[in-house]
């Protein structure tokens, strides 16, 4: 009661910030935070209720004690609460930009754990919903794809610059590849290349910079 | 043109139009990262420079069929040059992105006072973005809250939800056109500031010779 609930909110936001991938969205927590603030609001409520909008503080001090760490604690609670969601928000643009599909990945990771957790479900022991766990909630989700058509759509009026694209100086016009995974042919302004896995080529950066960060190609040199 | 490019005029009158969008560009794109707050959006030199970007690409994809070679090789130069000017352009627009995803109310109210703050572009993203976050929040927990705090720039108890930037950040700068002195608000500090100085200040106190008058650049 009374805010530690938002610490322990606060804690997985500060913990998220130094992760690579987005733990599960505490449903609960937020849940539980919420419903507390409604009972705050509640009591704050019932504690001015004999004074029919005419309370003075001054008078009853002990009262208006009791009004205050309510009110406090809501306002601190939706702090908590704020910055817990913001963190995350922020995490996903930030995989946005990255060009990493958010939402492709939660559907691997969760085909994957299904497939695992399919097994034991046959014996019978466990319940179905292992595998339905998501580290996104459905809001979150919806974010993320809104929030990718609004970056597309700023990225469309800048064409000739590719926004997203690499935050290093430029140094040669032409690099040398290794081809990692099969990616299959390209077509550049001196021909097609056909990438297998294995080949290594010379070509220009601007051509070949999607496919680097996607792992298909690996810089070299 | 304002007033600034009519001085650059005077005293920079010999170099070509070109060469000088490059170093103003050089300099908004340091300013731009070092400085804590968004800059006014620079319109006619971007503007300048979109439209040469594109015609460079449209001269490089003219000439691609072209075997001869010292062709060639001046393609790879023009090239070059191409990737390393849309880098500077990227990035410019990256690092103002970023401050104005960080303050994003700040900037909302802000550019509403001072139009030429943000590219319009940069606005429709902004707003975009505000609107996609409060219903974000709004859904996911927001909406069953009491109604007197379901806002988001709340100013109650003396505290406000609008974070902005910290312009006592401290900067590198140096100075191009003599300032004279300039006074460090709130401290009794006084500094001479004479071309060619470089000095370490707050942002605050020399923004407007920066931003205004282009007396100091930030590096």
């Amino acid at each position: 009661m009374y805010g530690e609930l938002g610490n322990k909110l606060v804690q997985h936001a500060k913990r998220t910030q130094s992760l690579a991938h987005l733990p599960p969205y505490q449903t609960e927590i937020v849940r539980a935070l919420t419903r507390e603030v409604r009972d705050l609001d509640k009591d704050v409520a019932a504690l001015l209720e004999p004074f029919q909008g005419s309370f003075n503080p001054s008078a009853d001090p002990s009262t208006a004690c009791a009004l205050l760490v309510n009110h406090l604690c809501m306002r601190r609670n939706k702090r908590c609460l704020l910055a817990y969601h913001r963190v995350r928000a922020d995490k996903l643009e930030e995989m946005c930009w990255a060009g990493v599909d958010v939402l492709e990945r939660q559907q691997q990771q969760q085909q994957q754990e299904q497939s695992v957790a399919g097994r034991p479900r046959v014996e019978g022991a466990l319940g179905g919903d292992v595998g339905n766990e998501s580290s996104l909630s459905p809001e979150e989700e919806e974010y993320v794809r809104q929030y990718g058509d609004l970056l597309a759509a700023y990225k469309g009026q800048w064409t000739d610059i590719d926004l997203t694209g690499s935050l290093e100086p430029p140094r040669d016009l032409f690099i040398d590849v290794r081809v990692l995974r099969d990616a299959g042919e390209i077509q550049t302004e001196y021909g097609a290349i056909n990438l297998t896995k294995n080949s290594q080529f010379y070509v220009r950066q601007g051509d070949v910079e999607r496919l680097i960060a996607q792992g298909y190609l690996q810089r070299l040199g | 043109m304002d007033i600034d490019d009519i001085l650059a005029d005077v005293s920079t009158a010999a170099e070509p139009q070109e060469s000088r969008d490059l170093q103003q560009l050089t300099r908004a794109w340091v300013a731009e990262r070092v400085a804590p707050e968004v800059l006014p959006w620079p319109a006619g030199l971007m503007d300048r420079i979109e439209g040469r970007i594109r015609r460079q690409i449209e001269l490089v994809e003219e000439q691609t069929g072209n075997m001869d070679p010292k062709a060639n090789f001046r393609l790879i130069v023009i090239q070059t040059e191409l990737e390393r000017f849309k880098f500077l352009v990227r990035s410019f627009l990256r690092a103002r992105i970023a401050k104005i995803d960080k303050y994003a109310q700040h900037y909302l109210s802000l550019a509403a006072q001072q139009p030429t703050l943000l590219a319009p572009t940069e606005l429709q993203y902004l707003q975009a973005h505000i609107a996609l976050l409060s219903r974000h929040y709004s859904t996911s927990f927001l909406s069953a809250f009491p109604p007197s705090l379901q806002r988001l720039d709340d100013t109650a108890g003396g505290i406000s939800m609008v974070d902005g930037p910290d312009l006592d950040t401290v900067v590198f700068c140096r100075v191009l056109r003599d300032v004279g002195t300039v006074r460090v608000e709130g401290t009794d500090v006084e500094m001479n500031m004479r071309r060619g100085d470089v000095w370490v200040v707050r942002w605050g106190s020399i923004r407007n010779a920066v931003v205004e008058r282009g007396d100091i650049e930030l590096i």
